[in-house]
């Protein structure tokens, strides 16, 4: 049986808009819309670019639209009429490949690390973290979230999007991290996003809770305080 | 022509690539790192996070016995003093990544908690473990990258190693997102781009992008490679769906004491898992399939039925939910719930996972080509010819520190670089790559050859497999010379690819040429025709090298 899925194409240097471009594969039970786009570019049209990983919805490279949607194309299931685009709101490089670096960029921009300590201590560090931040380490890092955002803006610092806060979460339950990330959370503007509450995460994290709702509660009132020690 | 300068340049940016950066800068260097994939994509964002530290003097444990499991666990094969330095290394390493941000799991006093059940082949446990497994070390990986102050090109792929009278003296690379060509020299080279798990695809549990970019690159330069011919199949991955091939769903001591594996007639071809090796379990495996055993799958099945049923069984499908998750979680993907509580069989078949040969190095990191040196998976000879369970993660952190201080401090001494022109070649050859006009997209050449390693160079060899592979390679890279590539320039994964197939030809002769010449059963290197090793002789290592621009291997007794 053979189905028809319609991927977003766009290349910067023709002077074309984007445009929706219809094909026609066949398909396999439980087939992948990572396996249609290999199929696609393998067989089809050498020409189309998207990006993938692991296979295993581990790394989070793989991420895109589905029908409006993020998500991953390794572990979503492809069927007949599917729209495949790039993940909203991010500048795409070429079709299905967004500007990631400028990812990296924010995470310079923002200082989104532990403070460097030159060396290393001798012997293991006596650290305990709350619970909250495991889950925050859930995040593959697929940028999807920022897909559903609706003030992301990659390249504004100031509208760096839900990745930033739930970075910006993790340092906060890291008690060897000594910065006031609620303050740099305030300043990015986080109080919009406790009325927005638009985004989510395919991978599972509740955004609203574990990131933003810590990184906007005051101080001395939050009850997930990392044990310092 | 574009051209930057270091002194110290980092192919690669997984875990060993971005500490050998970060400590290369550390020690004074101007760094530059490339990235095949944005940085921290590597196979160490997909390992499962576990890692060997040091071992715990009050459990009766030591450095000795450590080196001792790893040696006897590699076949003799592995290089002593690799070892000794991965030994003593691996708490320093295991902290200097703490210090670039992860936190590996401690107990309830914040302590840094060990692992209750060692991996198989350690007599002792010194596996420490990570939050969210390994993707909380591609956060890390990428936050270090951000830290530090020197250039980080993402999605850059290196085509050639630049030499100037008789050194290393950088790379050229491509940029993907604009397709220009680089040239960036450097003082020390650090190859750091991993295994070559990506040359079975999909029969792996790699990342699709490590096909072999170190050693193609090493090999083509002049550096020489060690045990190429041992590649490590996990016994257990996902047979169907298809999309899932290769998954990585248990280790053999998974498989608990009664577990067992069964053929396409339900008869029993193996028990006793727990206690034997990877590539013990690989090989019986593939015998049986190649007696005609394989299920429609194409694997075996694995019964963990029997542990239900006697409380030593119970205790440790406890213990397998309790600390199995990742696999359990791929195992319910591809085969429901029903398998995810052991009461049906489910179908697996071995998946290529980790290249214990690599580049030859001394514990410093340093090849036998002056200004190149080579950490991690990209590096040989620290297992021999099979790994350990959480090692790779030691290997990795420790000669990433290891290789970055040293190519820093030979960087130092050195003077002036060469002119860019150096690069002129590299650079000409990579502009010309898109819209060149033959007979063979670059990726159908990819697919054969990948098809062609798992069929003929897989978990089980022979002299006439092996033949057909260095036959076959020869032949495709032969038609590689005709390559049809699109026009564009910005993200062509044709031109990207192309320069993949040229290190995945090199990497894919050196390890059937070691797998010809090795006529023994050791390690990971299975001969249906020479099932056993061979005691008449003492051990060797198999090295591989060009001469006069072909790929030639010699046995070298060890510690030669």
């Amino acid at each position: 049986m053979n189905i028809r899925i319609s991927v977003r194409r766009f290349h910067p240097d023709s002077g074309e808009p984007p445009r929706w471009q219809e094909y026609e594969i066949p398909h396999a039970p439980r087939m992948t819309v990572l396996e249609a786009l290999l199929h696609i570019y393998e067989r089809l049209d050498p020409t189309l670019a998207f990006r993938f990983g692991c296979r295993f919805s581990k790394c989070g490279l793989c991420a895109v639209e589905v029908n409006g949607r993020p998500r991953m194309a390794c572990f979503t299931e492809v069927r007949d009429r599917m729209r495949i685009g790039p993940l909203s709101r991010m500048p795409v490089v070429r079709d299905l490949v967004v500007d990631r670096a400028g990812f990296l960029e924010s995470l310079r921009a923002l200082e989104l690390y532990l403070p460097d300590s030159q060396t290393p201590p001798s012997a293991p560090a006596v650290v305990r973290c709350p619970e909250a931040r495991e889950k925050l380490l859930l995040c593959i890092e697929c940028l999807g979230c920022n897909a559903t955002c609706p003030e992301t803006c990659p390249f504004d610092p100031g509208r760096a999007g839900p990745y930033v806060f739930v970075k910006l979460a993790q340092l906060h339950f890291d008690p060897r991290d000594g910065r006031d990330r609620r303050a740099q959370a305030r300043k990015l503007g986080i109080e919009r996003c406790l009325e927005c509450r638009k985004c989510y995460c395919i991978n599972g994290i509740d955004i609203q809770r574990h990131a933003i709702a810590v990184l906007a509660a005051a101080e001395s009132v939050h009850p997930e305080q990392p044990c310092r020690s | 022509m574009e051209s930057l300068q270091a002194d110290v340049l980092v192919v690669g940016a997984g875990g060993a690539g971005v500490t050998a950066a970060v400590e290369a800068r550390k020690a004074g260097a101007a760094v530059v790192l490339v990235s095949k994939e944005p940085v921290g994509y590597g196979d160490t964002r997909i390992s499962l996070g576990a890692m060997s530290a040091s071992p715990d003097p009050a459990s009766g444990d030591s450095e000795e016995a450590f080196i001792e499991d790893m040696i006897r666990g590699g076949d003799f094969l592995n290089d002593p003093d690799l070892v000794a330095a991965l030994v003593r290394d691996a708490l320093d390493a295991a902290l200097t990544f703490e210090s670039y941000g992860h936190l590996f799991f401690r107990d309830e006093a914040g302590v840094l908690k060990r692992l209750e059940v060692p991996p198989g082949g350690h007599r002792a446990s010194r596996t420490i473990t990570s939050p969210s497994v390994g993707v909380s070390m591609g956060h890390v990986m990428r936050a270090a990258a951000a830290r530090a102050d020197f250039p980080v090109l993402e999605e850059a792929i290196c085509s050639e190693l630049l030499l100037h009278e008789g050194r290393v003296v950088g790379a050229a690379v491509l940029r993907l997102a604009t397709g220009t060509p680089l040239a960036i020299l450097a003082r020390s080279t650090i190859l750091a781009a991993g295994g070559a798990g990506a040359l079975y695809y999909p029969h792996t549990d790699c990342m699709p992008s490590v096909v072999g970019d170190s050693f193609g690159l090493a090999l083509s330069a002049g550096a020489e490679l060690v045990d190429m011919e041992q590649v490590q199949f996990i016994p257990f991955g996902i047979t169907h769906p298809p999309a899932m091939l290769g998954a990585p769903c248990g280790e053999p001591s998974m498989a608990g004491p009664f577990g067992r594996l069964l053929n396409c007639r339900d008869e029993i071809v193996l028990e006793n898992i727990m206690t034997m090796t990877r590539a013990q379990v690989a090989r019986i495996i593939m015998e049986e399939i190649r007696k005609g055993g394989a299920t429609p799958w194409g694997g075996l099945k694995l019964d963990l039925r029997p542990n239900l049923d006697s409380p030593v069984g119970e205790l440790f499908v406890g213990l397998l939910k309790k600390f199995g998750g990742p696999f359990l979680d791929v195992i319910r993907k591809a085969y429901g719930e029903k398998a995810v509580r052991l009461e049906e069989p489910w179908d697996v078949l071995p998946s290529a996972h980790y290249n214990m040969g690599g580049v030859k190095t001394d514990p410093d990191c340093r090849t036998c080509l002056p200004g190149l040196y080579a950490c991690g998976q990209a590096q040989g000879g620290v297992m021999g010819g099979n790994r350990l369970g959480s090692t790779s993660l030691t290997e990795i952190f420790v000669f990433g520190r290891r290789s970055g201080r040293a190519a820093a401090r030979e960087a130092a001494r050195l003077g002036r670089l060469p002119e860019p022109e150096v690069a002129r070649p590299a650079f000409d050859s990579l502009q010309s790559l898109p819209g060149r006009r033959g007979s063979f997209r670059p990726i159908e050449l990819k697919r054969s050859l990948q098809r062609l390693m798992w069929e003929n160079v897989g978990p089980l060899r022979d002299a006439k497999g092996l033949g057909t592979a260095l036959e076959e390679i020869r032949r495709l890279r032969e038609a590689a010379r005709e390559l049809k590539i699109a026009g564009v320039r910005a993200y062509n994964q044709e031109a990207a690819d192309a320069v993949e197939l040229r290190h995945m030809l090199a990497a894919a002769e050196a390890i059937a040429l070691s797998a010809q010449e090795r006529r023994e059963s050791r390690g990971a290197h299975v001969r249906a025709d020479f099932p056993n090793r061979d005691e008449t002789e003492p051990v060797r290592n198999m090295v591989v090298r060009l001469v006069d621009g072909a790929c030639t291997v010699r046995a070298v007794e060890r510690g030669r």
